[in-house]
């Protein structure tokens, strides 16, 4: 056991954790609050929210230094990689709370779901700046306890519920996997920390090859449940239809983006003398993921289910970000992340805008003739899916052009060959949806609620999507630099 | 010697307790063996010098986790008849993973890997050494961040749960005290003209 000395010294470098207790304090203060808040004026505490996490992303920017902080004793770690991915979750859950206002105002207790909101983002931001397994562990967890009970929320709905139920007892069975992984590396090299598992692994050698190996495959496994990986994606679906919309919206870009980012972490920092045993098996992985994705999308008439296999497709082609293993493999997967959450979202809100008095407008058939009642929905969501299926001079296509190159220069053809097959069959079944969108006779009356946010939330995607795919460089540039902290 | 004699104790015990859990007619006489089986447990892990695990097990899981499990049981109201009935189509599936169980320690104590030799032995360390204060000094120094976030995980808990129960159902009758002390004679009778 440590020797500790008293009196210990105070936490150095404080200042780094500023976003993260930005968020900590002012959502608990915000639980408080809501209590004062009457009924009709529910929609300050999600003002509130949006408010916390814009500061927390301001204090990201403003805590940011060039070189790379430690604090906590080496338990917390600030580089540039950390600080990117920060923001894409500030700006995702941002977007989250600002899709959630109209759709959820009808809820019972609607403060302590913005609440929750908060803290799940706390633990991602977290989760991304982990330099070692504990607070990697213990980012995850707060992050999916909070997404666990956000999807189940609507209590009165069966398959929120469901949804909720399955989503977390799969959810704890890939935890379990994750940690049992871990004791097979603290056994190893006896430390938590990423670094010191990859020395100890290197020291240990081949004498430890079995244990090692036993570890990275849990870990692996671990990690690919909460990214929606195949074999490991059974819970997607379920979850993405039964889930309140905006959480779906949510929960299909920020916890990705911290899932990858953690991914990139560990698979750079503590494995680097595993990289031939962990790509073979991402190398499976992305193969199946792929083709589930893709290929299930097709048969699904409920657009949120569509969306989820098509989150696993995409799944699949940021994968290669993580078998090329380069230096444009991972910041591939930082532009992919980008670009995924502005497509996301604005297909989302507008699925979102489609409800209206009792029609979800989940379903394909909600779609059709909405280029007539409303051409600016139909042009915004039509760019998005453009976007999604990775058709040229829009966002989604540098997003993939980006990874697939990086995994050509690591030499794997064949995988990028079979990518652009996917990619192929997942603008099939986008553009289906298009087609509906301006070629199918309207079967159902529009009659959409006003909602000026949400339509901002539209165009600042439609923008950022056409904007990304005229003109990447500045995006892709800053993703490179982002990787200074990794590499 | 004595050492030997009380692991013998504490593991007889907590076997024969065990076997209780499953065998007792009555679920709250099952409940009670399985304190006695955690009493034992942690008795074994006093005599491996994890005394602060032991406390734990007895706090924690005895104190906390049972009395829960005995309120469950008190309101559950099981009927044991009913939960025996089908009891022996069961027996060829778990008799058989019975005796592959057996198979397995057989073969298991026969490989050799359990000799005097390479046992594990628990090795005491010196009364210096107090492995509670030594956790506690690591866990509010060193380790706190992730102590902190597990405060907020169990915050997180906390809510969720109230959020997810808490809730107005509609198929349930309510009691509105306003409007029963607000009620007038009007309200309840109507004078009608024979």
């Amino acid at each position: 056991m440590a020797n500790v000395t008293f009196p210990f010294p105070f936490p150095e470098h404080l200042l780094a954790l500023l976003p993260e207790m930005i968020v900590a304090v002012l959502a608990m203060a915000l639980l408080l609050l809501d209590l004062f808040v009457p009924k009709e004026k529910k929609r300050m505490t999600a003002y509130m929210a949006a408010l916390t996490m814009m500061a927390a992303g301001a204090a990201t920017l403003f805590v940011m230094t060039p070189e790379t902080q430690v604090a906590f004793y080496g338990f917390f770690v600030l580089d540039h990689f950390a600080v990117f991915a920060k923001l894409l979750i500030c700006i995702a859950t941002l977007l989250g709370i600002v899709l959630s206002i109209d759709y959820m105002k009808d809820e019972e207790n609607i403060g302590e779901y913005y609440v929750l909101m908060l803290f799940s983002a706390l633990g991602m931001m977290l989760m991304v700046s982990a330099n070692n397994f504990i607070i990697m562990y213990l980012g995850l967890e707060l992050m999916a306890l909070s997404t666990y009970v956000l999807v189940g929320y609507q209590r009165d709905v069966l398959r929120s519920s469901e949804a909720a139920l399955k989503y977390f007892i799969l959810g704890a069975l890939s935890s379990g996997m994750l940690l049992y992984g871990v004791t097979f590396f603290y056994g190893v090299s006896g430390s938590f920390h990423f670094v010191a598992i990859a020395q100890g692994i290197a020291e240990a050698g081949s004498s430890a090859g079995t244990a090692v190996l036993l570890g990275l495959v849990f870990v692996l496994a671990g990690l690919a449940f909460k990214v929606s990986m195949a074999p490991f994606h059974m819970w997607t679906p379920d979850t993405y239809e039964g889930a309140p919309t905006p959480i779906t919206a949510f929960m299909s870009v920020a916890p990705k983006v911290a899932g990858f980012v953690i991914f990139m972490r560990i698979l750079v920092d503590a494995l680097p003398g595993l990289q031939h045993e962990y790509t073979t098996i991402l190398i499976v992985m992305a193969v199946i993921t792929m083709a589930v994705g893709n290929l299930a999308a097709i048969a699904q008439r409920n657009i949120k289910r569509m969306l989820a296999y098509s989150t696993i497709g995409h799944v699949g082609f940021v994968m290669l970000g993580l078998i090329a293993a380069n230096a444009d493999g991972y910041a591939g997967i930082l532009v992919y992340l980008s670009v995924y959450l502005f497509m996301n979202m604005g297909v989302f809100a507008i699925i979102i805008l489609m409800r209206r008095e009792g029609i979800q407008g989940e379903l394909l058939d909600d779609f059709a003739g909405l280029s007539r009642v409303r051409p600016g929905y139909a042009l915004a969501m039509g760019l998005f899916l453009f976007s999604l299926g990775g058709i040229p001079f829009l966002a989604g296509f540098w997003a993939k052009y980006v990874v697939f190159i990086a995994a050509i220069e690591a030499g794997h053809l064949y995988l990028v060959l079979y990518a652009l097959l996917f990619s192929a069959v997942g603008a099939f079944y986008y553009i289906r949806v298009v087609k509906y969108i301006y070629f199918d006779e309207e079967r159902v009356a529009f009659n959409f609620v006003e909602n000026r946010m949400m339509q901002a939330t539209v165009v600042v995607s439609a923008i950022a999507v056409v904007a990304l795919g005229i003109y990447p460089d500045p995006l892709i540039d800053l993703c490179q630099k982002a990787l200074g902290g990794l590499i | 010697m004595l050492e030997t004699a009380f692991f013998n104790l504490f593991a007889g015990l907590s076997i024969l307790s065990g076997m209780g859990v499953v065998l007792a007619r009555n679920t709250m006489h099952s409940v009670m063996f399985l304190i006695f089986c955690f009493f034992n447990a942690a008795g074994l892990f006093f005599m491996l010098d994890a005394e602060f695990i032991g406390i734990i097990m007895i706090l924690i899981y005895v104190g906390a986790v049972m009395v829960l499990f005995m309120f469950v049981v008190m309101m559950l109201e099981v009927n044991q008849a009913k939960l025996r009935e089908g009891f022996l189509q069961y027996l060829p599936l778990g008799g058989l993973i019975a005796v592959i169980l057996i198979i397995e320690f057989i073969a298991a104590a026969q490989s050799g890997v359990f000799t005097e030799g390479v046992k594990a032995t628990a090795v005491h360390i010196s009364q210096q050494v107090n492995n509670t204060a030594e956790i506690g000094q690591v866990l509010y120094t060193r380790y706190l961040l992730g102590f902190e976030i597990a405060a907020i995980i169990l915050l997180v808990a906390l809510v969720g749960a109230v959020v997810l129960t808490l809730r107005t159902r509609k198929d349930a009758k309510y009691q509105n005290i306003a409007a029963q002390v607000h009620v007038r004679k009007e309200d309840r009778m109507r004078k009608v003209r024979m």
